[in-house]
Order: structure tokens, then sequence, then C-alpha cells
């Protein structure tokens, strides 16, 4: 084979194509859904048809009887095995009572899927029904229910600040607040919601356990975060660290909904129960019902200006619907005390962000946690006040920017600010200064997010032939970032061809720890990891030439030397981002890391008789710091972008009598290619301090300021601010 | 149970199976032959991910009966290129980035093929309109509607493609 050393040295920030992206246009991709292993039963789960109750009785005889079923576990048949990572609230099978309608009261093993779905129909279940809380306003109310009776007692992280029915009381304090808005001259008080949303991953949940001859359990799963979920099953399961193994399986998408245990911890008790292998895959009505969607918001806005529109102070509080248990909530609730204020100048913030349990299915992570809800509010509110200011929306946003060393919300000090660029970059594309037609409006909207920390690991093996692997614990969710981001990172710190490197990844006990595909993180930190791991192979290389100068010149011919395989390590933890501790409260994330910059700007049309919203062109502008790959990261602003317009104008996860109304793909509106425009997406590089080659985090960012920016846009075209997504064209015809 | 002998072709290779009357065409392909790059992703015809080709006319196959494809030729994604050829709809999903985690795409890409063998250079709305049965989630679509209006551009080009 050719010299790799010969190739030409630069891939990073070219669009090299990702290493399996013939497998997948050929249908030959390993999804988890496509796992099979010899022996396997199937799962099903039953779940509570009531939304709030205690379980008087759950009766299985009918269901163990049934020909070809081999277990039925129901929570008073297991330990009291709760997660979640914040605080342990959810048992994983419901044991003296259910808290909403599609919560787990008994999984079933059998021979195929239909006995097992037959059997755990044949579950007889009764119930005492409770009072059931299905909002917010419900849950606060003094003689509200408590829906966790017993919650002192469970545990939870040191940082969760919790009472009754608030599950997470985040908080965010400084300067004079109250002092600012008394002498403000003008104040603006407004209240926004937003709805539950779901990840909606083509490929639903989906994992298969066995137990290893030597006891140990074997979880193949399509998950986003293998070791994480690695120490979920020890904890919940009260399993040792070391006698699990996880390993990723392809991804059919995640976007946040499948970073924590969700069918893992039943095929475990299944397959110790039966000694078989046990596959559970939930339907898309499980899905829908029960897995961890974006929680829903009411956000209380107060906003103190000067008359010439010079940004003072903002005081919110924050509700978010979180649901029976508590996943990552506690942790998303705190994003809002970094999000809500946005990429702007204060002299003042008070942000108090309530997770409040209520009788729902438990929300979790997607895409921008938190964030979409409260830059939703900021941002809608921002052109409101432009609006009564009689200035530019885009000049108040110039004005008010932060810019390098301002300092963020909790006092961190800023770097790598773009904010300017994006808005003008957006402005010019959308021709802000040219007046849209009749019913036509624009609007735009910023944001600021995080490149989330924790640690990434890589090894690269370099043979003989000079074939390279790369193994790494980082999850392809397929975003490209591991096969096509690292592997060009690592051609770059070789000097190799992309050709020439297999990648082997996200497998706890094959590939070395990394943190997970989440936080729009893995780019950045795993490809650290890569870029050490390459300076450990060429410090190899320099020795060996230094001990025996003029015989190795290249990795591969040393290898080929030393006739062994080489093998290059490297860790790497971003360090933490210094901020002011005494402003906040309750918050895991203090600080967001290595920030991003973005501006949306859109056209829309609505029909002045039906209110419906149509949107014509869409610009998104995303400080990504550094190319890697063009075309993979204007895939993933794209990507986000569509979901946050799904958000702004289509999806509804919509509870009605306690049970979500629309669990299918027919009622629940997801944007097809014929209700979006293509969207126009411009790349900004403003270098990160600690990202690769400058580099930051580029997945989360484009969810987050689409719903705004086209709420400003649905105003300019007919003077009418919805203040509740998704923006329908109802709701559009009430707000005149 | 009363089992149904059907014969079809899958991707040119003959097929007979004895199913249950009212079987899914996907589950058939899935489970009984094994041609796993049909996806399953709503199982109720709304998100075109199982889409295939019977007789070259893309159906979803997760609610189409097995007994309809009596006869007939089926394709999948598998089936779409000639050996180590890729369809120009197949190397269009790869050069312009239309694929992430791709769960979507084997249905994409055999609605997208027929789209091009009835109207061999679509326009970017032609492609909107016909592509509409299939959602995907990871893209925003943007260079998925790019792919398939470059595939058709290299069809007219070219004759034989």
């Amino acid at each position: 084979m050719p010299e790799p050393e010969c190739e030409d040295r630069r891939h990073v920030g070219r669009p090299v194509v990702r290493g399996d992206a013939i497998a997948k246009v050929t249908g030959q991709f390993e999804y988890g859904v496509d796992v099979s292993k010899p022996g396997m039963l199937h799962a099903k789960v039953r779940r509570s048809e009531i939304q709030h109750g205690l379980l008087r009785r759950v009766d299985v005889t009918a269901a163990k009887a049934m020909n070809g079923v081999h277990a039925v576990l129901t929570g008073g048949d297991i330990g009291d095995f709760r997660a979640s990572r914040f605080v342990r609230d959810e048992p994983i099978l419901a044991k003296d009572r259910v808290r909403y309608h599609g919560e787990p009261v008994a999984v079933v093993a059998a021979e195929t899927p239909a006995i097992a779905e037959a059997a755990a129909a044949l579950i007889e279940v009764d119930y005492e029904p409770l009072p059931a809380v299905n909002s917010v306003t419900d849950a606060l109310a003094p003689d509200a229910p408590l829906l966790h009776p017993d919650w002192e007692s469970y545990w939870a992280a040191p940082v969760v600040r919790r009472s009754g029915n608030i599950l997470n009381h985040a908080s965010l304090q400084r300067g004079d607040v109250d002092g600012i808005f008394a002498g403000a001259a003008r104040v603006f008080e407004d209240t926004y919601v937003t709805q539950m949303v779901h990840q909606a991953s083509l490929e639903g949940r989906v994992a298969i356990a066995e137990v290893e001859p030597g006891g140990g359990v074997h979880v193949t799963s399509s998950h986003q975060y293998p070791f994480g979920l690695r120490q979920d099953l020890s904890d919940i399961l009260h399993l040792p660290l070391e006698s699990i193994r996880v390993s990723a399986t392809g991804h059919g998408g995640g976007f946040g909904g499948k970073l924590y245990a969700g069918v893992e911890p039943y095929c475990v008790l299944l397959a110790q129960h039966t000694g078989r292998p046990v596959r559970l895959a939930y339907t898309r009505e499980e899905e829908l019902i029960a897995t961890s969607p974006r929680m829903g918001a009411t956000v209380h806005l107060r906003t103190a200006v000067d008359a010439s529109g010079r940004l003072l102070a903002r005081d919110a509080t924050v509700h978010y619907d979180c649901g029976a248990y508590s996943e990552s909530s506690p942790v998303v609730v705190g994003i809002a005390l970094l999000a809500l204020p946005g990429p702007y100048r204060w002299e003042a913030l008070r942000v108090n962000s309530y997770a409040v349990y209520t009788n729902k299915a438990n929300c979790g992570s997607f895409r921008g946690p938190g964030a979409p809800q409260v830059v939703f509010a900021g941002e809608s509110q921002l052109d409101q006040i432009a609006g009564e200011l009689g200035v530019d929306p885009l000049r108040l946003r110039l004005d008010n920017a932060v810019r390098d060393g301002d300092l963020g919300p909790t006092g961190q000090v800023l770097t790598g600010v773009s904010l300017t660029e994006t808005l003008h970059r957006a402005a010019d594309a959308i021709g802000w200064t040219e007046k849209a037609g009749a019913n036509r409006g624009k609007g735009l909207a910023c944001c600021w997010w995080t490149t989330t920390g924790g640690p990434s690991s890589a090894e690269i093996r370099v043979g003989g032939d000079g074939n390279v692997v790369l193994v790494t614990g980082a999850t392809e969710i397929g975003t490209g970032a591991v096969e096509a981001g690292l592997v060009q990172i690592c051609a770059d710190e070789l000097g190799v061809s992309p050709d020439v490197i297999s990648v082997r990844s996200a497998d706890t006990a094959t590939t070395p720890y990394d943190m997970g595909a989440q936080g729009s993180r893995t780019l950045f930190q795993a490809g650290n990891a890569v870029i050490s791991a390459a300076a450990d192979l060429r410090s190899q290389l320099l020795a060996a030439t230094a001990a025996d100068p003029g015989t190795a010149t290249s990795l591969a011919g040393l290898a080929r030397l030393t006739g062994k395989e080489l093998v290059g390590t490297g860790t790497y933890t971003a360090p933490p981002t210094a901020f002011d501790e005494s402003t906040v409260a309750g918050a895991a994330l203090g600080a967001f890391n290595d920030p991003s910059f973005s501006t949306h700007a859109c056209e829309v049309q609505v029909d002045p008789d039906t209110g419906e919203v149509r949107l014509e062109r869409y610009v998104a502008v995303q400080d990504v710091g550094r190319v890697i790959n063009p075309t993979y990261a204007a895939g993933q602003i794209s990507g986000g972008a569509v979901q946050g317009i799904g958000q702004a104008l289509f999806e509804d996860l919509h509870y009605h009598d306690g049970r979500v109304a629309n669990p299918n793909f027919t009622d629940y509106k997801l944007p097809t290619i014929a209700d979006v425009p293509p969207v126009e997406t411009i790349l900004v590089e403003q270098p990160s301090i600690h990202g690769p080659y400058g580099a930051k985090g580029v997945g989360e960012p484009s969810i987050i300021p689409a719903a705004p920016a086209i709420a400003n846009a649905v105003a300019d075209a007919v003077g009418v601010r919805v203040r509740e997504l998704p923006i329908t064209g109802e709701r559009v015809m009430r707000a005149q | 149970m009363n089992l149904t002998p059907l014969r079809f072709t899958v991707n040119g290779k003959p097929c007979a199976v004895e199913v249950p009357p009212g079987s899914y065409l996907l589950d058939v392909l899935r489970d009984n032959l094994g041609q796993l790059e049909v996806k399953e992703a709503c199982d109720e015809g709304e998100c075109g991910a199982c889409t295939v080709l019977v007789d070259g006319e893309p159906v979803d196959s997760c609610i189409y009966f097995c007994a309809q494809a009596q006869r007939r030729a089926v394709t999948t994604a598998a089936g779409l290129a000639e050996g180590d050829t890729l369809h120009p709809v197949q190397q269009a999903f790869v050069d312009h980035g239309a694929v992430q985690c791709g769960f979507c795409t084997p249905g994409f890409v055999v609605a997208a093929a027929a789209l091009l063998d009835e109207n061999p250079s679509p326009t970017e709305a032609e492609v909107r309109t016909a592509l509409a049965g299939n959602l995907c989630r990871c893209t925003g679509y943007t260079n998925i509607v790019r792919a398939v209006v470059a595939a058709g551009e290299r069809a007219t080009e070219d004759p034989i493609a």
C-alpha cells in the first residue's frame, strides 16, 4: 500500500465524507433494532392505565400461565431499584402507586413479541385513584396533593434544592435588581408558555441484555452515553460497575432522549431471571407516552430598560412542568439561569427556575435542554421592547450585545464572542432593511450556548502496514462527529489519509471512557483526546528516532521496524470555567464553557384568513469556532433549526384527560420536507480557547432561536404577538 | 393457523414465503427474509422509513399487505446499487451530506429513486412535494433536497445512469 505519510495533511476544514455513509445509503448499517442474539426472549412492559393512584393488586397469574412466557416481574418482585442520577425518586416498576398514565407496572419476557404483548395485557391491576395534578398551578396550590409523600427520604445530589412538589429550585441573583427596576424608565412584563415536545428519534429505545458465563451482564443498546448507562445500571440495580458491559449499537437518533437508563434495566432483570438474552424495544406509542420529552414551561418575565433601549435588569420566574419523576429535570432547570439572560449586557439579574412534579410522563433532556423555553420568552420580549421604544430590533440587540471581556450572567469572563458578527451576517442574508410584502414579515433571534465539558479519551493504534485504528468511547449519534470529525483530526495529527483510519467506539469493555454524546461536546472533547493521543504517538516516534537516528521516519515505518503495534493514548478534560459561585444556587452548571453564539433570521407569510404561518426563508448563522467539516456542521445546524421550527409551528405533545392525546406520528406533527424551506446556513469562525483548532460545540444551539425568530416575524407580518407555542393559525387569529 | 404461500422477488431474487393472512410486507421482509435495511419507525404509514418499491412504485411496507406483492418485484435500498456502483441517488446522498443518523435513509433513497424514474430532473419544489411522506429528524431536509436535485441533474446529463 502507498505510504500514508505522503497524503495531503490538511483534512480538517474540508468536506471529508463520513466513514459510515455508504453503509447507510445501502441499508447495510446496523442499528439497535437490527441486533439479535441466539435464544433471545422478547420483553413487554405493562403500563398504568390511570394517571395517579395507589396500586391495590397486581395479579400476574394468567400472564405467567401463558405458553411461551418465561418471566413476569412486578414492583413487588424486585428490590428497591430506583432511578435517576440526581434524585432517586423513580421505582423502575411501580411499588405502591402510579404517578402517570403509562408508568411501568410489570414487565414480561416471552418467546415472541406477540406472546409478551398478550401476556402483558392479561395482567390484572386494581387501582385506587387519587386526585391528579395536571399542571404547575395545580402542583403549587396550597392544598395540592404531594406526588411524592416520602420525598424527603429520597437520595438526592447535594446541589438539588427540593420542597414537596418542587423537584429543584435553581436561582440566580446578581446586582440590585429591585433598585434598578424602581428607577428604570420602562419596565416590560409578560408571560410566555411553551409546550411539551418530543425528541422523536426515528429509532425508538431498544436494548438486549444477556448474562455472561462469569455472571457479568452485557447490554447492547442504542444509547448516547454507554458509560453513563453502565453507571445507571450499577446504581439502579445495585450491581458492581465492573460486572456490567455496555456496547452502543448504531444510532437511529437520540437528541438527548437516550442519555439515561430506559429499557435497559428491564432487560437486565429479565435476563437474570430467565438466563436468556432479553430484548426490549418500545413502540412509537410507548416512546411518546412514557419517555423523556422536553418539558413545557411558563416564563414570567420582567425587563427594565432605559429610554434609549439599553437593557438594565431582568427578573424572571420560570416553572418547568417536569412530570412525575426527575430524570435530568433538576439539572435542566438550572440551565435557564444562563440561557434566559441571553448574550446581552445586564446590570442586574434575578432568575428563579423551578422544576415541578405533575402527573405526566417524566421529562428529560432534548437538544439544548431548558433553553428554547426561556429564549422564546426573552427574545420575543426584546422585539416587544424594540417595538414600544421605536428601535430597530437588530439595533437593540447590537447595542446590548456582549463583547469579548464582558461578564456572563454568573460572572464568567466571556471570550471568543461573535454575537455581533452573527447578527450582521443574519441580517444581511435575510435582507433585513428591505421591507417584506403584505402579510409577510421578518424576524430574528439570538442565543448563546455551552460546549459541555467532561472527560474524553482516545487510543490510536498504528500497525506495521500503516493502517490506523482510532479507539474512542465517544458515540457516533449521527452528526458525523466521530465518523468524520475525529477521523479528520486523527488524519491531520498523524499526517495520514482518512482512508487508512478505521474507528472503534462506544463500548465500555473495549474503548476508553467518554462522557457521551451530549451537550454539543463530542468533537470538542474527544477531538482534544485524539490530538493528545497523536502527540503521544509522535513522542514515541521521536524517542525511537533519537535512539537510532535515520531508522524510523514515520509511524508506520516505526511500527514496521519494531514489529509491533504502536499505541498512543490521550485523555482530555476541559478546564472548568470560572464564575461567581455566590450568584447561583441549585444549578449543576454555573457557566457556559467555550460558548458559541448564534443568530437566526426568517421570513414568514401569514394567511390573513386562517392565521396559518408559512415559512418562506430561514437563515441560521452560528459561530462554530473553527469548522472541522463544513458539510456536517451545516447539516447539524439545519437539522436543529428544523426541530426548532417544529416546536415553533407544529409539535405539541398534548395531554388531555390525563394522558397523551396524540401518541403517534399522525397526530404528533413533525415538520416534513414540504413544510420547511431550505435552511441557509452561515458558519462564523471565532475560535474558542480550548477547542481542537479552536472549534466550539456545534450540535445543540440551532434548535434554540427558531421559535422566537418565527414569532418575531409573525409580529412583523401582521402585528400580532403570540406568546404561546406552537404558533398555530388559531393562536394567530385569537391574538388579533 | 392458515398460512398463505406467496411468491415475489426482492431485489431481483425470487422469494417464496408462507405467512399468516394479513401479514404486512415490512414484517415479512425483516423477520422472514432478513432484509433489515427496511426500517420501521411509526408502524402506521406516516414516516416512510419502511418505504420499498413494488414494481417501481413506492409503498409504505408497514401498512402494505404482503399478499399485495404476490408475483411482483420488491426493491429495497439494498437493491438500488449495481454491484459496487451506487445508484445516483445514493451517491448524491453520500456526496451532499444527506445522511446523518441514516435511519430514514433507506426509505428516502428508494422514494427518491422512484421520483427520478418518473421525473428525471425534478425541481426543488417537486422534490419537496414528492418526498413529503418521508420523515427525517436529523437533517432538516436541506441536504436531502440538494442531493435529490443533484442526482436528477446527473441522471439527465448521463442517459445511461
